[in-house]
């Protein structure tokens, strides 16, 4: 009798433990340590090619969530002969997301569509889906196990498109995370292409903790590693909250700050 | 010491050496390797190959294989759903880098403030409304019509670059494995370089596999019936067998790989190793049949020393023809030209040494009946008796009339051609040519070459140079498209400004406008969309002109206009193709071809001279070459033959073996006229007697090389059909142009120190 009651503890503890390493929960908790509702910064973002050059941008971001839209605004402030551009975006839960461009020598507002989340950032090696939150319901979790990345023991969470079609939404068919046991932090990703090779890894470091409680990655690379250019974000100025009103992420407003 | 007795002396060693050589030579044939990379055979070093490889350097190595697919009307739903599973099957493949097709190219437009950019088909329309749009935006869209569906809606190309460090039959392996799963329902065809060095690859392997062999068959039952004894059969025969070991064998010994016109050589060896042994084995039954009581080494003594001098002679003037190759510009050329001239003197040596070696080891045969009747019924026969009568009843009729022949085909040279196709080595109805046919006849074409902009590619000078230079360029009938980056500005430009702006479909006048319009495409397109035609640095961008062209002519016009407009632009720094590539190495066969045609023509009328000791022997010598060399590339004028990489060996090749048969000739008249014969009476004596045996020597090579009428590559064929059109004329003019004309001239150096000769 004991023996069978001892049995059965085990069984309902098992699915406990399961669950506590959950792959799919991991991820989640992963994503919203990093999310802010409301924030500024100026960032330069490094496009470096295979072959040396690089190309500089430095851009001032606010990003603030209105309601179930996160809005965010970014601004060139250099090279010179794009400053002023600004670009608007409207990130929705539920469908694509909207993007205006403001063009200073044409003084006029542009809108892009785009259904590709996988395209390029500002044409570095980012893509727009590396600047949102994924949507976890448009992956498969499975967890591969646990290794030890810079003295960190972390999770490894293999997160697998569940169709073609968002494979080539998101340009990647699957990625796999390193995720810290203790802090739920990403440090790095492997994203991988529709043949299993990998294609880029991502590097997040220099990670700082918020007043919020939440962390901020001042360092973001990433690496593609087949054609082997990389571009790396290095964030120069951050604050928590944004003083910008709805009103500042207006389209009409757009290239009038 | 004489040759006997050298013979005699070294019998054993004779044997033996010429067997271990050969078994020696078999071993490196397995590190042997075939390069079907028809570029690697010319020099590194010509200009085109290098604005080549430096625009390679920028822009990467872009060697795409083309799929062109034909349906009744690809924008069809089912038709369109197979191209949509076709592209996505490429690009699942490890051994593809990227797939270029409707899927992918871009659509750039603005609608309403919007600027849309997406992949032409973004999804499969299926009402007759969703499907009249897609076809108004492709006809309006100029990334997509006459480059990935042609006009008529009946052809959709796929650009696939393969990945690199895969192998030609990796990638293409897996493409055909995906392709056939589409081909029961659509038309698909292949192009491009790697599929043409696959194909020749393949059909180079099955023509070493199968006409190698057949070629060796051919021999030995041409051998049996010339001889009809196992010995006259096996003795030549096993000299054309270590002479191929020795030829192939050299090859990987001195690191050559074997090209598409290696193949070539085994199959000469084939038609000439054998005729020196043939010489002596003939020799042998004639002594045996007519003097029953000689020995078997009073036989092999009396064939030896009395052929020695005249095989040596032949030998020598094949070899020194052949090595006319050694001046081709090609790389295969000069190593076809040393390979066989080395195997052609170890051809020499065998016949002379070896075979005699042998037959002094065996009993004499039974004597050959034929050689006692004085009857002759022969085909063979009955035109040597022809020969003799209209060369000596009708000497000057028959000069005039070979003049004639030859102003009449040699006239045809004014339309000889250097081929710049390099899918005509293809026979009609492949996958190559009707591929190509269809890029020329609804697409842009088949030839590309790219222009290089070097400067500061935003700046609005460049652009708008770029501008005018397409539009220049477009205003050519031969001209299908261009595309650069000017281009790509022009639509950026429409798609952000409303018709009746200033900047509706312009280059904006400032650097800030237009580095705002590239940042802005960047948001929406992929940084790769611009990865092919401008730098990473904005400092170098690309122009690609596509056009269609069929001959030099042509090519040259197109290439003098954009030569032109490089030269008249500060920006335009050099330009490039593979076109350009094929048509200098087209330019360079056809040098390589009168070089080693000089060399050989010069070699022999020396070598002719030396041996008559006049100079007038080597002009008249001379004669039958330079007659049936006119004639060959007259008749290929007549034809539409191009000259290419295969027949520019030829004129080396038939100037090596043709003049065999005037050396015989001269050296029996030689003989015969210090007989103190008349000049008729001699004619006729020698064609009889040693015009038969240059008839037979002229038929076995004529049927060694006619085993490449059945190669797969039309350049293997056409060869093979110059070939022997050039030693038929060799041989007509051996037998009867040159006794007549030696009968109206008679020529001082004939009626010299014959006596000793025979």
């Amino acid at each position: 009798m004991k023996t069978k009651s001892l049995l059965l503890a085990v069984l309902i503890a098992v699915p406990t433990i399961i669950s506590a390493q959950n792959p799919k929960e991991i991820s989640e908790k992963s994503s919203s340590t990093i999310e802010f509702e409301s924030m500024e910064m100026v960032t330069t973002l490094n496009i470096h090619d295979d072959k040396g050059n690089v190309r500089v941008r430095e851009v001032a971001v606010a990003t603030k969530k209105f309601g179930e839209t996160t809005k965010t605004l970014m601004r060139f402030i250099s090279p010179p002969d794009v400053e002023g551009t600004s670009i608007l975006v409207y990130d929705y839960e539920d469908k694509s997301d909207d993007m205006w461009v403001f063009l200073p020598s044409l003084r006029k507002v542009r809108r892009i569509v785009s259904t590709e989340k996988g395209k390029s950032f500002m044409g570095s090696e980012f893509s727009n889906a590396d600047m949102s939150k994924p949507n976890t319901n448009d992956f498969t979790y499975k967890l591969l196990g646990t290794d030890v990345l810079d003295g960190k023991e972390c999770w490894k969470v293999e997160a697998t498109c569940i169709s073609r079609e968002l494979e080539r939404e998101y340009g990647f068919q699957k990625r796999i995370s390193y995720i810290e046991k203790a802090t739920y932090l990403s440090h790095k990703s492997e994203l991988f292409d529709s043949r299993g090779k990998v294609l880029k890894t991502m590097l997040l470091s220099d990670f700082r903790k918020q007043t919020n409680g939440r962390y901020f990655a001042y360092t973001m690379v990433m690496k593609n590693e087949q054609n082997n250019r990389f571009s790396e974000m290095n964030v120069k100025q951050f604050q928590l909250g944004s003083k910008l009103d709805e009103n500042s992420f207006a389209v009409s407003n757009l290239g009038k700050q | 010491m004489k040759i006997n007795e050298f013979i005699s002396r070294y019998r054993k060693w004779l044997i033996i050496c010429p067997v271990v050589i050969t078994v020696l030579m078999l071993l490196p044939l397995t590190k042997a390797r075939i390069n079907p990379d028809l570029m690697q055979y010319f020099p590194k070093d010509i200009e085109s190959k290098i604005n080549f490889d430096s625009i390679e350097s920028i822009f990467g190595k872009f060697e795409p294989i083309l799929i062109v697919v034909e349906a009744d009307n690809i924008l069809d739903e089912s038709t369109l759903n197979d191209l949509s599973e076709l592209h996505d099957s490429l690009i699942y493949l490890q051994e593809i880098d990227d797939v270029l097709s409707l899927f992918t190219t871009k659509y750039i437009r603005g609608e309403e403030g919007t600027m849309l950019v997406d992949p032409v088909v973004n999804y499969v329309p299926s009402t007759p409304e969703e499907i009249e749009t897609l076809k108004a935006e492709i006809e309006s869209n100029p990334l997509a019509s006459g480059i990935f569906i042609s006009k008529d809606f009946k052809y959709a190309t796929f650009i696939v670059d393969p990945a690199e460090g895969f192998t030609d039959d990796q990638i293409l392996e897996n493409i055909f494995r995906i392709v056939d799963l589409f081909r029961e329902k659509e038309n698909i065809y292949l192009s491009g370089l790697p599929y043409l060095r696959y194909e020749i690859q393949s059909k180079a392997v099955r023509d070493l596999v199968i006409l190698l062999p057949l070629g060796l068959i051919i021999m030995l039952i041409f051998l049996y019936f010339s001889f009809r004894e196992r010995r006259g059969v096996l003795l030549p025969f096993s000299v054309v067998l270590m002479s191929i070991a020795i030829a192939m064998g050299l090859m990987p010994v001195l690191g050559y790989d074997l090209s598409i016109i290696a193949i070539l050589v085994p199959i000469m060896m084939i038609a000439i190793a054998n005729n020196y042994g043939v010489h002596i084995v003939a020799r042998y039954q004639e002594l045996n049949a007519k003097n029953p009581d000689w020995s078997m080494k009073q036989i092999v003594n009396e064939s030896v020393t009395r052929l020695y001098v005249p095989i040596i002679l032949t030998a020598l003037t094949t070899i020194f023809g052949v090595l006319g190759l050694i001046v081709h510009i090609m790389r295969p050329a000069k190593q076809m030209g040393i390979v066989s001239s080395v195997a052609i003197a170890f051809a020499l040596i065998f016949s002379l040494l070896f075979i005699p070696a042998i037959l002094l080891g065996m009993k004499k045969g039974k004597p050959r009946e034929s050689f006692k009747s004085e009857e002759k019924h022969s085909l063979i026969d009955k035109f040597l008796v022809w020969s003799s009568n209209v060369s000596t009843k009708l000497s000057l009729p028959t000069i005039y009339a070979f003049i004639s022949f030859l102003i009449i085909v040699g006239v045809g040279i004014i339309h000889l051609q250097p081929s710049i196709n390099f899918e005509k080595m293809m026979p009609v109805g492949h996958s190559l040519r009707t591929s190509s046919n269809i890029l020329n006849n609804n697409f842009g074409g088949t030839k590309n070459i790219s222009i290089l902009f070097e400067g500061d590619i935003k700046s609005p000078e460049v652009l708008k140079t770029m501008d005018k230079f397409e539009t220049l360029l477009k205003s050519m009938p031969e001209v299908g498209s261009v595309n650069s980056l000017s281009s790509v500005i022009r639509l950026i430009s429409r798609a952000l400004n409303d018709p009746g702006d200033e900047l509706y479909d312009k280059i904006p006048d400032d650097k800030q406008t237009i580095s705002q319009y590239i940042e802005f495409y960047s948001m929406s397109g992929d940084p790769e969309d611009f990865e092919k035609i401008v730098d990473f640095d904005y400092t170098k961008a690309l122009m690609n002109v596509q056009f269609k062209v069929s001959n030099m002519k042509d090519l040259q016009k197109v290439q003098d206009e954009i030569s032109w407009l490089t030269n008249s632009s500060p920006y335009a720094s050099l330009y490039a193709g593979q076109c350009l590539i094929e048509k200098e190495m087209a330019q360079s066969v056809v040098r390589g071809q009168i070089y080693s045609l000089v060399f050989a023509l010069l070699a022999i009328v020396i070598l002719l001279w030396i041996i008559f000791r006049s100079p007038v022997a080597g002009l008249i010598g001379s004669i039958p070459l330079v007659l049936s060399l006119i004639c060959n590339f007259g008749l290929m004028g007549w034809l539409g033959l191009e000259l290419d990489i295969g027949n520019s060996l030829l004129s080396s090749v038939a100037i090596g073996i043709g003049v065999d048969y005037t050396i015989h000739l001269f050296w029996r008249l030689k003989y015969e006229l210090s007989q103190g014969k008349t000049y008729s009476d001699a004619v006729t004596e020698t064609l009889k007697t040693t015009g038969r045996g240059i008839a037979i020597n002229a038929i076995s090579v004529i049927i060694g090389f006619s085993v490449l009428f059945l190669s797969g590559l039309v350049i293997l064929k056409t060869f093979a059909f110059l070939i022997i059109f050039s030693l038929l004329l060799c041989l007509l003019s051996a037998l009867v142009f040159i006794p007549a004309l030696c009968i109206v001239l008679k020529p001082k150096f004939l009626e010299k120190n014959g006596k000793y000769i025979l």
